[in-house]
């Protein structure tokens, strides 16, 4: 038996998958098949998004983390023997497929951003970045499945395909794990998203106090743009909630126009801004290493230019409304 | 009595990679090499806890022969003891062969109660050995760990997700991976320093594992991401500023 699998914690990362998923097992003359927990409702919809089978896992006590579904993804595996396995790239995600991987003593491209079949039409060609992203490499898997971990956005969402029929299958619950949740504390939704921002403005650690933040944010405003920053303004000092935090182990990002203030520019977080249409940056050390990535930079201390810059585009956007 | 293993990478130092010119080809002869980022959060997680229940902690890390050096800078953050696995093909590991030769010394030569791992290495980042090692020992893990807690038998870890905070607990043996917002990894000194070169190391050869490590991932090539962009710059003075205000204001599609 064959076909291609997806797995991914939510709707909007299964339609991802599904679209890469559903040009494989074209090629592959293979079936596509995703899982799907809690929600049955989905599986119609992703039937009509691609997927020729959905399969169902049972709902998981109170007390288990979703990484318990792994004994039974696996043994599903081993009986169906599918082809590819692709895994969306959150935090669990990661996990579970590197478990699974585990188990099944298979090679798994972790971070894959690019793919395709080799000139046998068979085994994938796939990329992931390296030494923080100032490589590419480029690995085959040896072994089956061929699977892959795929960050959130890489891929645009599978759009219906109309009229579509498809299996829904419902699998056996395993035995629950030794991993116990004791408690959630789900995270407030925060206003703004960065990941679709078409303007972003991106803060480095040459701010020097929180409340310096206001001048960027004016810059933003203006700009109609949100707030992004580097992972140490999230991680360490916090001055800006952790999903806007742009890179490698953050959020990658596809903006019209980043501007970088005091931003040093290293690989980690240069990675998540490679696809912005124009880069900025704003740095006083003219040798900083995100001017080698920039369109466009301004040599100078952003406590002097940010004001000035925000009075410019003001006036020049004002001017052109008139 | 707690007894603790982190693993860690001894890897590239990310500033030393140099392209040659005009093409992409990756020159790292010259590149001095470090503990990996992630990993001195990982040493400093094990270390702290050790304070404060006492037990054990031992390093362990897979490596070419080369990595030695790396033995007297982990020891020098608090571990007592080091285990080194190494032989010259152990330099070009995919992550399932790493997670399989630590397993396979660790059920040979190590006891432990809790394993630690960083988030991820700095060259490769393919947060794949801590969960595939777990999966070899078959002990319980999470990942993503931002707070580390022992009691007795058991863990509490609270994991840092997209979605929210998670707590878990975990009876031991267990392993865990953790983010750097763990803790604040100190910097050793010299009597640490010197103190380091008086710990054991165990020396553990690929012929001692008595098995062969095949890859499941074959890495076809690697080669430097090229980022070709119109490198302007203008000055800080406000004709300059001007200036950068038309250009984007152009060529950046802001109305
Ligand atoms: C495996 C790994 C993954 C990582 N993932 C990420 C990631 O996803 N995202 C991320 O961002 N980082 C990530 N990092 C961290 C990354 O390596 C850098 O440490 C971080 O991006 C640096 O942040 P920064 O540019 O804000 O700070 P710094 O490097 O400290 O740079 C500050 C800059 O501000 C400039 N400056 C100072 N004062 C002024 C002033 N008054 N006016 C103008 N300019 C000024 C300085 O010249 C300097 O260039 C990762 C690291 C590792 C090892
Ligand atoms: N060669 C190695 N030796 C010891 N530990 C390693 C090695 N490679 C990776 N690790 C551990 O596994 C974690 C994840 O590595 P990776 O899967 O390569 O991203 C690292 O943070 C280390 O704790």
């Amino acid at each position: 038996m064959a076909g291609v699998w997806i797995l991914a914690d939510n709707r909007d990362r299964t339609l991802e998958l599904l679209n890469v998923a559903a040009g494989l097992a074209e090629k592959l003359d293979t079936k596509v098949a995703a899982f799907l927990w809690n929600d049955s409702q989905l599986a119609e919809d992703y039937i009509a998004h691609g997927a020729d089978e959905v399969l169902i896992l049972p709902s998981l006590e109170e007390d288990q983390p979703l990484e318990a579904y792994i004994p039974t993804i696996v043994e599903e595996a081993l009986r169906q023997d599918p082809d590819i396995f692709l895994v969306a790239a959150t935090a669990r995600g990661k996990e579970m497929a590197a478990r699974i991987a585990g188990r099944l003593n298979t090679g798994l491209c972790s971070g894959c951003t690019a793919l395709q079949f080799d000139e046998t039409g068979k085994k994938l060609i796939m990329e992931r970045l390296v030494f923080g992203g100032a490589a590419v490499q480029t690995v085959t898997c040896l072994t089956r499945p061929q699977m892959a971990t795929i960050a959130p956005r890489t891929f645009a969402p599978a759009v219906p395909l109309g009229d579509r029929t498809g299996q829904v299958r419902e699998l056996a619950a395993g035995l629950p794990g030794l991993v116990r949740i004791v408690d959630r504390k789900p995270k407030a939704k925060q206003s703004g998203d960065v990941s679709d921002a078409k303007v972003l403005i991106c803060v480095g650690r040459g701010l020097e106090k929180e409340e310096d933040l206001a001048l960027v944010r004016e810059l933003a405003n203006v700009l109609g743009g949100e707030l992004a920053c580097t992972r140490p303004i999230a991680e360490e000092l916090h001055w800006l909630p952790e999903e806007t935090y742009i890179g490698l182990s953050g959020q990658k990002v596809k903006p019209d126009i980043y501007i970088g203030v005091g931003i040093s520019g290293q690989i980690q977080h240069v990675t998540g801004i490679r696809d912005a249409r124009l880069i900025c940056a704003i740095n006083r050390d003219e040798n900083a290493a995100i001017f080698e990535v920039s369109d466009y930079g301004i040599v100078g201390d952003l406590y002097s230019v940010l004001p000035e810059l925000t009075r410019e585009f003001k006036r020049a956007l004002g001017a052109g409304k008139e | 009595m707690l007894r603790i293993i982190t693993c860690f990478k001894w890897v590239i130092d990310q500033a030393d990679i140099k392209t040659s010119p005009g093409s992409r080809e990756l020159l790292l002869d010259r590149a001095s090499y470090r503990i990996s980022d992630y990993d001195r959060f990982a040493i400093e997680e094990a270390v702290s806890l050790q304070e404060q229940h006492g037990g054990s902690t031992a390093a362990i890390t897979v490596g070419s022969p080369a990595a030695r050096k790396s033995l007297k800078d982990v020891l020098s953050r608090g571990p007592e003891k080091a285990y080194f696995v190494n032989d010259p093909s152990f330099d070009t590991l995919e992550p399932s062969q790493t997670a399989s030769i630590l397993a396979s010394a660790i059920r040979s030569q190590l006891e432990y109660d809790l394993i630690i791992c960083g988030e991820g290495s700095g060259d490769l980042y393919a947060q794949q050995v801590g969960p595939r090692l777990a999966e070899a020992l078959n002990i319980p893990m999470t990942t993503c760990v931002s707070k580390l807690t022992v009691y007795g038998t058991q863990i509490i870890a609270e994991r840092k997700l997209d979605d929210g905070i998670e707590v878990v607990a975990i009876p031991l043996p267990a392993l865990v991976t953790v983010l750097p917002e763990i803790n604040t990894p100190r910097i050793p000194g010299l009597k640490d320093t010197l103190a380091a070169s008086k710990k054991p190391v165990v020396d553990i050869k690929a012929t001692d594992l008595g098995q062969s490590f095949e890859p499941c991932l074959q890495t076809i090539t690697i080669l430097a991401s090229s980022m070709e962009r119109n490198g302007v710059k203008f000055s800080a003075d406000g004709a300059d500023i001007r200036k950068f205000v038309e250009v984007i204001l152009k060529t950046g599609n802001i109305s």
